[in-house]
C-alpha cells in the first residue's frame, strides 16, 4: 500500500542542542490510526515537532504524498494538510469557543467558507455549539481536547497529530476521544497519536510504533504490539498487562 | 467631600496617562514574554521629541504625537532586529531579556542624557497651566487631556486586538505561543509588530508626558518601578487589567500624597508592586502565574 | 517486523546516564591566587619609593568589587536568582557601621563583620519574602526593593535623610591614609574569594546549582529549596553588606546617593556576567575589568551620561555575544587557562 507520510533514519533536537532523535523512523498509511508509544523522555513529542516543522530535520527525511517536508515551516506544513494538535495546552484560554474554532482557519486563504463551516463543525459537535461564548480555559479537559481536536477539521486535513489527547482525562472521556478519533479516520483522515498509555493507545489504534531513547525501536500492526512479550516486559508494565 | 472628588479626578486623570505608559510595556510582555525596563526610557524618547517640537517649531505637543509614535516604532522594529529577535530562542529568554533591556534603558539615558544634558524640561502649550472649574472642584485642563487622549488610544488598540485578523494573531501569540504557530500564524512578525506598537504606544505616552510631568533623561528609574506596578498589579499582559491598576493605584497615590505628602504618594506604587508581587503574582486580574 | 533487542535497549540507556554524569575533575593550580593576594599584601610598600596612591585607589576600588561581585554571585550565580537589589545591603552595611563609626567613633574596619551579620539577617528575611517567586518576578521585586528603601532613607532623619552624614577621616599621613581601608579589602576580597570556592564545592554549594539548573526537580530529588535559596541570600547580603561598612568611612560620608543608586547594583551584576556568572573566578575577573573600563571612561570621556551609555552598551553585547562572560566562555571551549580554574 502507498504510504502516506514517511519519516526515515531521522535525527533531530532543540537549537544546536544534542540530537533528540536519532534514528527515528516512521510509515503511516491513509485512514489508520496510529499510535506512538514510549516512555517518558524517549522523544515522542520531538518526533512530531519535527515532522510539523517547529525543528529542524538535521539528517533523514520526512516525505509526504512522496515529497520532502524539509526545510518547511510550520504553517506551511499545516497547508500542505497535516495539522498538528500539541501535548497539554493547545487552546486559546481567553478566547471564546468560536474564537478559537475561526482561529482554526487562519490558515486558509479564502475565508469566505469558513462561518458556514464552523456552524458545520458545531453541528457535529453539539457541545462545541451550547458553549460557543464561553472562554476555552473554563471548559472541562473532555471539552476542551474535544474542541482542540474539532479545531483540526476546519482546514479538512490529511493527517492530524495528536500529543497524548489523554492525558489528565478520566477514562470514560479517554473512551470518547477514540470514538472522536475513530471517527476521524472513517472520514479518511489519518491520524497520529502519541499516548503515554501505551496499552489504551494500541488498543484502540491500527497501528504501534515505539519509540526510546530517539529511535524507534519496533514498528507493526497494534496488535502484534500487544502480543509482543518484549515489548510487554519493556514499555507494557510486565506479563500482566496482556 | 469636594476635596475628595478633586482628589480622585486629578488621580483618575493621572491614572489615565500611566495607563498608556503601562498598556505598552504589557502588550510587549504578553506577546513577547520580554520584561521591558526599556520602556520608561524609551518613553522620555518621546517625550523629548514632543519637547523639541514644540521648542523649535512651535508644534503642539497632542500634533507631534503621532510623529513620537513613528519614531519610536521605527527604533523598535531595528532593536528587534538587532537584539530581541535572536535571543528569542535561548534557554532563560525572559529573565535574559530582563537584564537586556536594564542594560538597553542605560544605553537609552546615556544617549538622551549626552544629546540633551540632564536639565529639568517640560512641554508647555497653553493648556499645560490652564484649568476648568466646575463648582469649585478644578480640573487641570493639560492633565485631562492627555488622560482623555491616552484612554482613547488605548480604546482603538483594544478594538484592533479584538475585531482585526492581525488582533486575532497578537492575541493568540500572547495566549498560546507554540499552538499560534501550529495554526499557521506567523509568530516571528507577530512579535515585531507587537513591540513596534508597544514602543510606538510609549512614543505616545511619552508626547502626553511631556507636558505632564517634567522630565530628565534619568528620571526613567521612577517610572520604572511605577509602570512595573501597574503592569504587574493588572496581570502582566493584560492590558485592560493595566487600566484598571493605572485609575486604581493613582487615586490612591493622590490620596496618601493629599494626606501624608508628595514622597510617599510614590511609595504606593512601590510598595503595591512588592505586595503584588508576593502575595498574588499572576496580578489582581490575572488567572494563573505568568512570571512566577 | 523491525528487530527488537532487549539489550541494545538496555546499553544505550546505561551510556545515556554514564553521558549525564560525565566531566572528570580537573586539577587546580592554588599557587596563583595566593600569589596575587601576596603581591597585593606587598605592594602598599611601593609608598616608601614615591606617591602610588592612585594606584592603592584602584587596587583598593577592585578589591571592593570582587567582595561585592563575588558575594552577589552565590545568589545570583550559584542559585540563578538575579537581584538588581543588592545595593540594598550594601547600604544596610554602610549605613550600620557609619553610624556606630559616627557616633562612637569604632572603626568600620571592626565593624565590618557585624555590619555583615546585620545585612545577612535583613538578607534572610527579605528572602524568606522575595523567593517565593523567581525569574522575572524576582528581578523585578528586587528592583522594587532599591525604591522603597530609597525612598525610606531618603526620608529618615536620624541617618541624615538625602544629605546623609559625613564621617571623619583618620589622621594618618596622605601616603598612608589610605591603607587601613586597602588591607581591609584586600583581606575581605581574598576571604570572600575562598568562601565562594568552599561553598561553590560543598553540598549546599551542589543544591544551590541544582536550584539554578531546575528547581522543580531539585526539589523532588529532596533538597530543601527555600532553605538553600535563603541562605544564599543571607550570606550574599553578609559580604555586600561587609563591603558596605568599611565603603562609607573610606569615603567619608553615608549618603543615599553613593549606596542605593540602581548603578551600584548593576555593576554587581554587569561584573559576574563579565567574568562568568556561578564562577568563582569570574566575578575576579570581571570587576578587574570592570574598574579598567571605568578608569578608561573617566579618562577619555569624562561625562557621566556617556560612563552610563557605555556600561549600558558594554552589559548589552555581553548579554548578547557572551551569557556565560570570560571563564564560562573559555571553559565551555576547554580553554581556560589552569590558573583561572578555581572551580
Ligand atoms: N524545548 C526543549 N528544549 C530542549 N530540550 C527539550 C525540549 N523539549 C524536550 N526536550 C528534551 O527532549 C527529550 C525528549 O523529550 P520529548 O518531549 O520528546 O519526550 P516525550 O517522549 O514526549 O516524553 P513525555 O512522555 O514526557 O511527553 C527530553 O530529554 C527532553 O529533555
Ligand atoms: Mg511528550
Amino acid at each position: 500500500m502507498e504510504k502516506l507520510l514517511e519519516v526515515s533514519s531521522l535525527t533531530a533536537g532543540y537549537g544546536d542542542g544534542p540530537a533528540i532523535l536519532d534514528g527515528a523512523h516512521l510509515s503511516v498509511e491513509p485512514g489508520k490510526i496510529h499510535c506512538i508509544i514510549g516512555p517518558n523522555g524517549a522523544g515522542k513529542s520531538t518526533l512530531l515537532k519535527a515532522i510539523c516543522g517547529m525543528l529542524k530535520i538535521r539528517k533523514g527525511d520526512v516525505k509526504f504524498k512522496g515529497q520532502s517536508l524539509k526545510g518547511l515551516r510550520p504553517d506551511q506544513v499545516l497547508r500542505k494538510g497535516i495539522c498538528f494538535v500539541p501535548q497539554e495546552r493547545a487552546l486559546f484560554p481567553k478566547m471564546t469557543v468560536r474564537e478559537n474554532l475561526r482561529m482554526g482557519g487562519f490558515s486558509l486563504a479564502d475565508k469566505s467558507g469558513l462561518e458556514k463551516r464552523i456552524d458545520e463543525i458545531e453541528e457535529r459537535f453539539p457541545i462545541l455549539r451550547e458553549r460557543r461564548d464561553q472562554h476555552a480555559g473554563t471548559m472541562s479537559g473532555g471539552q476542551q481536547q474535544t474542541l482542540a481536536m474539532a479545531r483540526t477539521l476546519i482546514i479538512k486535513p490529511d493527517i492530524v497529530m495528536l500529543d497524548e489527547p489523554s492525558l489528565g482525562l478520566a477514562p470514560k472521556i479517554v473512551a470518547e476521544m477514540f470514538d472522536i478519533m475513530r471517527l476521524m479516520a472513517g472520514e479518511g483522515i489519518t491520524i497520529l497519536l502519541v499516548e503515554q498509555n501505551a496499552l489504551t493507545g494500541l488498543k484502540n489504534a491500527d497501528w504501534g510504533v515505539v519509540l526510546d531513547l530517539g529511535r524507534t525501536l519496533f514498528e507493526g500492526p497494534a496488535d502484534e504490539v500487544l502480543s509482543d512479550p518484549r515489548i510487554q516486559e519493556l514499555y507494557l508494565g510486565g506479563k500482566k498487562a496482556a | 467631600m469636594g476635596e475628595i472628588i478633586q482628589i480622585v479626578i486629578l488621580g483618575l486623570a493621572l491614572g489615565g496617562v500611566y495607563a498608556l505608559m503601562g498598556s505598552g510595556l504589557s502588550l510587549v510582555f504578553g506577546v513577547m514574554r520580554i520584561v521591558n525596563l526599556a520602556h520608561p526610557s524609551l518613553i522620555m524618547g518621546g517625550a523629548y521629541v514632543a519637547y523639541w517640537g514644540f521648542k523649535l517649531y512651535g508644534v503642539d505637543p497632542l500634533i507631534m504625537l503621532p510623529v513620537a509614535v513613528v519614531i519610536l516604532a521605527a527604533t523598535a522594529v531595528i532593536l528587534y532586529k538587532l537584539v530581541f529577535e535572536r535571543e528569542a530562542r535561548s534557554a532563560k529568554y525572559s529573565e535574559m531579556t530582563v537584564l537586556l533591556t536594564f542594560a538597553l534603558a542605560m544605553v537609552v539615558e546615556g544617549a538622551l542624557g549626552t544629546a540633551f544634558t540632564n536639565t529639568q524640561r517640560v512641554t508647555s502649550p497653553d493648556y499645560a497651566t490652564d484649568a476648568f472649574f466646575i463648582g469649585d472642584v478644578f480640573i487641570p485642563k493639560g492633565q485631562l487631556y492627555a488622560g482623555m487622549v491616552s484612554l482613547a488610544i488605548i480604546g482603538a488598540l483594544a478594538l484592533f486586538l479584538k475585531y482585526s485578523r492581525f488582533g486575532y494573531a497578537i492575541r493568540a501569540t500572547t495566549q498560546n505561543r507554540e499552538a499560534a504557530e501550529l495554526l499557521g500564524v506567523n509568530v516571528n512578525l507577530v512579535g515585531l509588530v507587537s513591540f513596534a506598537i508597544g514602543i510606538g504606544l510609549a512614543g505616545a505616552a511619552g508626547s502626553l508626558v511631556s507636558f505632564v510631568f517634567s522630565f530628565y533623561p534619568s528620571k526613567h528609574w521612577e517610572w520604572i518601578a511605577i509602570l512595573m506596578s501597574l503592569v504587574v498589579l493588572g496581570g502582566m499582559g493584560s492590558i485592560l487589567g493595566t487600566v484598571l491598576a493605572s485609575l486604581i493605584l493613582s487615586v490612591i497615590a493622590a490620596f496618601v500624597g493629599t494626606y501624608f505628602g508628595a514622597t510617599w504618594s510614590t511609595l504606593t506604587f512601590f510598595v503595591a508592586l512588592f505586595v503584588v508581587l508576593m502575595v498574588r503574582p499572576q496580578g489582581l486580574f490575572g488567572e494563573k502565574p505568568e512570571l512566577a | 517486523m523491525t528487530s527488537l533487542d532487549t539489550n541494545e535497549v538496555i546499553t544505550a540507556r546505561k551510556a545515556y546516564y554514564a553521558g549525564l554524569a560525565g566531566e572528570a575533575d580537573k586539577g587546580r593550580s592554588v599557587w596563583f591566587p595566593i600569589a596575587v593576594l601576596a603581591l597585593l599584601l606587598a605592594l602598599p610598600a611601593l609608598q616608601f619609593t614615591g606617591n602610588y596612591n592612585y594606584l592603592i585607589h584602584l587596587v583598593l576600588f577592585t578589591a571592593s568589587y570582587v567582595v561585592m561581585a563575588s558575594g552577589w554571585n552565590i545568589l545570583g550565580g550559584f542559585a540563578g536568582y538575579i537581584s538588581l537589589g543588592h545595593n540594598v545591603f550594601f547600604a544596610i552595611g554602610g549605613y550600620f557601621a557609619g553610624m556606630i563609626f559616627a557616633r562612637y567613633g569604632i572603626s568600620t574596619i571592626i565593624l565590618a563583620p557585624l555590619a555583615g551579620l546585620v545585612a545577612a539577617v535583613f538578607g534572610y528575611v527579605i528572602g524568606l519574602i522575595t523567593l517565593r517567586v523567581r525569574g522575572p518576578s524576582f528581578i523585578i521585586s528586587s528592583l522594587a526593593l532599591v525604591m522603597i528603601f530609597k525612598i525610606l532613607f531618603d526620608n529618615w532623619d536620624f541617618v541624615g535623610g538625602s544629605n546623609g552624614l559625613s564621617l571623619p577621616a583618620n589622621d594618618l599621613p596622605v601616603q598612608w591614609a589610605k591603607l587601613p581601608y586597602y588591607y581591609a579589602f584586600v583581606v575581605m576580597a581574598a576571604f570572600t574569594v575562598w568562601a565562594s570556592y568552599r561553598i561553590r564545592h560543598s553540598k549546599f554549594g551542589l543544591g544551590l546549582r541544582a536550584i539554578s539548573k531546575d528547581e522543580i526537580k531539585s526539589e523532588s530529588a529532596g533538597i530543601n529549596t527555600r532553605f538553600y535559596k535563603v541562605l544564599a541570600f543571607a550570606i550574599s547580603a553578609f559580604f555586600v553588606g561587609m563591603a558596605g561598612a568599611v565603603w562609607g568611612e573610606y569615603l567619608t560620608y553615608i549618603r543615599p546617593n553613593i549606596f542605593l543608586i540602581i548603578l551600584v547594583s548593576v555593576n554587581m551584576v554587569l561584573m559576574c556576567i563579565l567574568g562568568g556568572k556561578g564562577t568563582v573566578a569570574g566575578p575576579v575577573i570581571g570587576a578587574i575589568l570592570l574598574v579598567v573600563f571605568n578608569e578608561f571612561f573617566v579618562a577619555t570621556l569624562g561625562a557621566s551620561e556617556i560612563n552610563i551609555f557605555a556600561t549600558g552598551m558594554i552589559m548589552m553585547l555581553c548579554l548578547m555575544f557572551f551569557p556565560l562572560g570570560i571563564v564560562g566562555t573559555l571553559a565551555r571551549l576547554k580553554k581556560l587557562p589552569r590558573i583561572l580554574n578555581w572551580d
